[in-house]
């Protein structure tokens, strides 16, 4: 298959991250911490997604709007439980207490939902587009048939909304450009008389309600079980920091990186190197870093 | 004006909530032995309670001067890749344990499980073998994979205790294990010892009935662990050594969301049928990608894969495809089939009945040693399992038979159980095709046809 196809695969796992990965940055940006449970987010969400498929009536979107909600519901609870109390401690600490609130959940879930996986139904259609022309380079096909998948579609069709919404929430709501604010300067937006402490619960909320979608749509291409946000974690984390670590729009790109990366390394690169894909990846992360500190977009690197 | 306080706690608070939960979240990792992961059927007469208390009297005397109670280690997968494999593993093990323990025991002492999670992680096996030795005094250890033998080698030979396991196929172990044919000599001996056959035997019978279906040239996608590469090389060594060729295999990393970019790269070469060596979560990832992607030709499975849940998520375009399994059907499958449904009703897979056959085996060589030191056990296993001994198919025969004076040799469930000199056993390859109710037993390649391809001494 030529590099078209592997590029639509690549945007459907750019899309995947992409998701997660703006609520991660945001959570960065706004509540200046890296959260490294935030893949347990995404485990929970695609599990209050399976469990609201099971028990609701109607289609996988209620189970996905179940899941938004919940994973909204769920990060609001822990960031009040967990984060709130010390946010005035600095990054380390909440860092730590994120790597020890990841592990504590993974293990919680793993306790109560039990070892098997579980399987979202759905049903598959393959769309094929097999009149376009082959256009070789060298050994490479740059266009070539295709195929995308009703599975595809959904994914890259719920992120281009994510995009549009989350552009829209920051750029025309109060509350977001109030977001913006706090991520440039906190001390000057609350001189200005934002309520900090709602303006960072908006960020927990709109942070899980994004991982819900993220879990569910993982899960449906793959299972529910304890690890399913846990074993994308690193690729989330990379997006965001490969974008410039706080910016959403950054994290976008960072993510579309990593996933073309990630398709197109595991098509070209010599068989017996088709599994270190991921590590492609990273050194395009530790490339671009290198040149480029503060991530593609620019956006200022906190300490951390 | 809002606060640079957003919420004044107490520090001492803080500390004891976070503290509390990291404790919590860590009871998870350490876990409570096999009762924590309970509710797979198995925690029957083997006492699965794996929290150290079943040794405490392991040292103590009989009226006859032996031990009350005797220790068998089994760290399991009761979490992780392999999970979905371990309900009939620990059913066979507890049916194995109430078994001896109704026929009298081992030197007349109570025999006892404690079984313990390792999630199939090479550390935390470590941790859990250390454990069950140390702690809980486990005579022998009769678990471990592939994954985690490999990499804990040297360990487990400097740890010298007997590991008599039904999971590992790799090739790693073909020459390496058991007693080398010098049974009191433990000088040149390796701790291992394993009841299930290798992949080079049953991958050799898949590669074999690949041939002779007229599947010439292959493909191949496997993850990039020890346990699935291994199984590739098994493979491979009887395909392309009688005549097949291999046109493209791609290694993948496990737990990905999408595989699709990995299949369109193998798919890109011309072969009559692809391999697919891959744990069940990250192979039905892979094989759904497959369908969508409406690639075809002929899939072969590896063992793992022959599943019910596969083929559910898979869906019909996977019906036909076949996975070689180790044989279910040693000369004494039926007296263990019997026993084993009275325990529990965990389906029975391919490791189920080696399961059986490493407790029996390991029992009747504390049997014969007259001791349960771990270097008596390792100085019995060869002589109990091989010779020209009278025939005992239960840990009740073979009792007898040695309280008779007579030498033993144990036939197994799943294998006759002739330990070679590395440890290993021979046995029949089921091949199971997929089909609308599940995986169906389709032929048998008998041992003694795949035993020809594998060179004498290399196994």
């Amino acid at each position: 298959m030529g590099l078209l196809q592997e590029l639509i695969f690549g945007l459907v796992t750019g899309s995947y991250i992409a998701i997660a990965a703006i609520g991660f940055t945001l959570i960065y940006g706004i509540v200046n911490m890296i959260n490294f449970a935030y893949g347990e987010y995404l485990t929970l969400g695609a599990f209050i997604g399976f469990l609201a498929a099971n028990a609701l009536p109607g289609p996988l979107p209620v189970a996905v709007v179940a899941a938004m909600i919940g994973g909204g519901i769920v990060s609001i609870v822990l960031a009040r439980g967990f984060f709130t109390p010390i946010n005035n401690t600095g990054p380390v600490p909440m860092l730590l207490t994120s790597i020890g609130l990841g592990i504590a959940l993974r293990n919680a879930i793993r306790l109560v939902g039990g070892r098997s996986a579980r399987y979202f139904e759905t049903e598959t259609s393959t769309f094929r587009f097999d009149a376009i022309p082959d256009l070789a380079v060298g050994p490479v096909d740059l266009l070539g048939g295709v195929f995308v998948t009703s599975e595809h579609l959904i994914v890259i069709g719920s992120a281009v909304a994510v995009f549009v919404a989350i552009h829209a929430l920051l750029t025309r709501t109060d509350v977001g450009i109030a977001m913006r604010a706090m991520g440039d300067d906190e001390s000057l937006a609350r001189v200005r008389g934002i309520d900090t402490q709602l303006i960072r619960d908006s960020v927990w909320v709109l942070a899980g309600v994004l991982a819900g979608l993220a879990g569910v749509l993982m899960a449906v291409q793959t299972n529910v079980s304890a690890d399913t946000g846990f074993s994308h974690i690193l690729q989330i984390l990379s997006a965001a920091i490969l974008g410039g670590a706080g910016s959403p729009y950054g994290a976008i790109l960072g993510a579309y990186v990593i996933g073309i990366v990630l398709a197109v390394s595991t098509a070209f690169l010599p068989s017996s190197m088709t599994g270190l894909s991921s590590a492609a990846a990273f050194v395009i992360l530790i490339a671009v870093l290198l040149v480029k500190p503060s991530g593609i977009a620019g956006t200022e690197v906190r300490e951390a | 004006m809002s606060s640079d306080i957003t919420g004044r706690v107490n520090r001492r608070t803080l500390l004891t909530v976070v503290g509390g939960s990291g404790i919590a979240g860590l009871s998870g990792c350490v876990g409570f032995g096999g009762d924590g992961e309970g509710g797979d059927g198995g925690d029957g007469s083997g006492s699965d309670d794996g929290d150290g208390s079943g040794s405490d009297d392991g040292n103590g005397g009989s009226d006859d001067g032996g031990p009350d109670t005797i220790v068998f280690g089994q760290p399991g997968a009761q979490t992780g890749s392999f999970d979905f494999l371990q309900p009939g593993v620990s059913q066979a093990a507890d049916a194995a344990v109430r078994h001896i323990n109704e026929a009298g025991g081992p030197l007349g002492a109570e025999l006892e499980l404690v079984r313990r999670d390792t999630a199939v992680d090479p550390q935390e096996a470590r941790t859990v073998t250390t454990q069950l030795v140390e702690n809980d005094d486990a005579a022998a250890i009769v678990g471990l994979f592939s994954s985690e033998i490999n990499p804990l080698w040297d360990f487990l030979q400097d740890l010298q205790t007997p590991v008599v396991t039904p999971w590992p196929g790799s090739t790693f172990l073909d020459t390496r294990g058991g007693d080398k044919g010098t049974p009191d000599d433990v000088s040149d001996d390796e701790w291992v010892w394993r009841t299930v056959v290798g992949d080079t035997v049953h991958t050799g019978g898949s590669a074999v009935y690949a041939l002779e279906e007229g599947f010439e040239t292959l493909g191949i996608i496997n993850g990039n662990t020890e346990g699935e590469r291994s199984y590739v090389d098994g493979f491979l060594s009887v395909y392309e050594e009688n005549g097949g060729t291999v046109a493209e295999r791609v290694e993948v990393e496990l737990g990905s969301s999408s595989y699709q970019s990995a299949l369109s790269r193998l798919f890109d070469a011309e072969f009559d049928a692809f391999l697919v060596s891959m744990p069940q979560e990250s192979a039905i990832t892979a094989l759904s990608d497959w369908s969508d992607g409406g690639y075809g030709r002929q899939p072969i499975l590896s063992d793992t894969l022959a599943q019910q849940a596969v083929i559910d998520q898979v869906g019909s375009d996977l019906h036909g495809a076949w996975a070689a399994s180790p044989g279910r059907s040693g000369p004494s499958y039926d007296t263990f089939e019997s026993i084993y449904l009275e325990e529990g009703d965990a389906e029975i897979n391919g490791w189920t009945p080696p399961s059986w056959d490493a407790v029996q085996v390991t029992a009747l060589a504390i049997e014969r040693a007259g001791e349960a030191t771990p270097e008596a056990i390792q100085r019995n296993l060869g002589p109990v399992s091989r010779g020209e001994g009278t025939t005992v198919s239960t840990f009740a025969e073979g009792k007898e038979a040695l309280a008779n004076g007579e030498e033993i040799t144990y036939e197994g469930a799943a294998t006759p159980v002739d330990f070679t000199e590395h440890g290993n056993v021979f046995g029949s390859v089921t091949i199971s095709t997929a089909e609308e109710g599940g995986f169906v037993e389709t032929t048998e390649v008998p041992a003694e046809d795949v035993r020809e391809y594998v060179a004498e001494g290399e196994y």
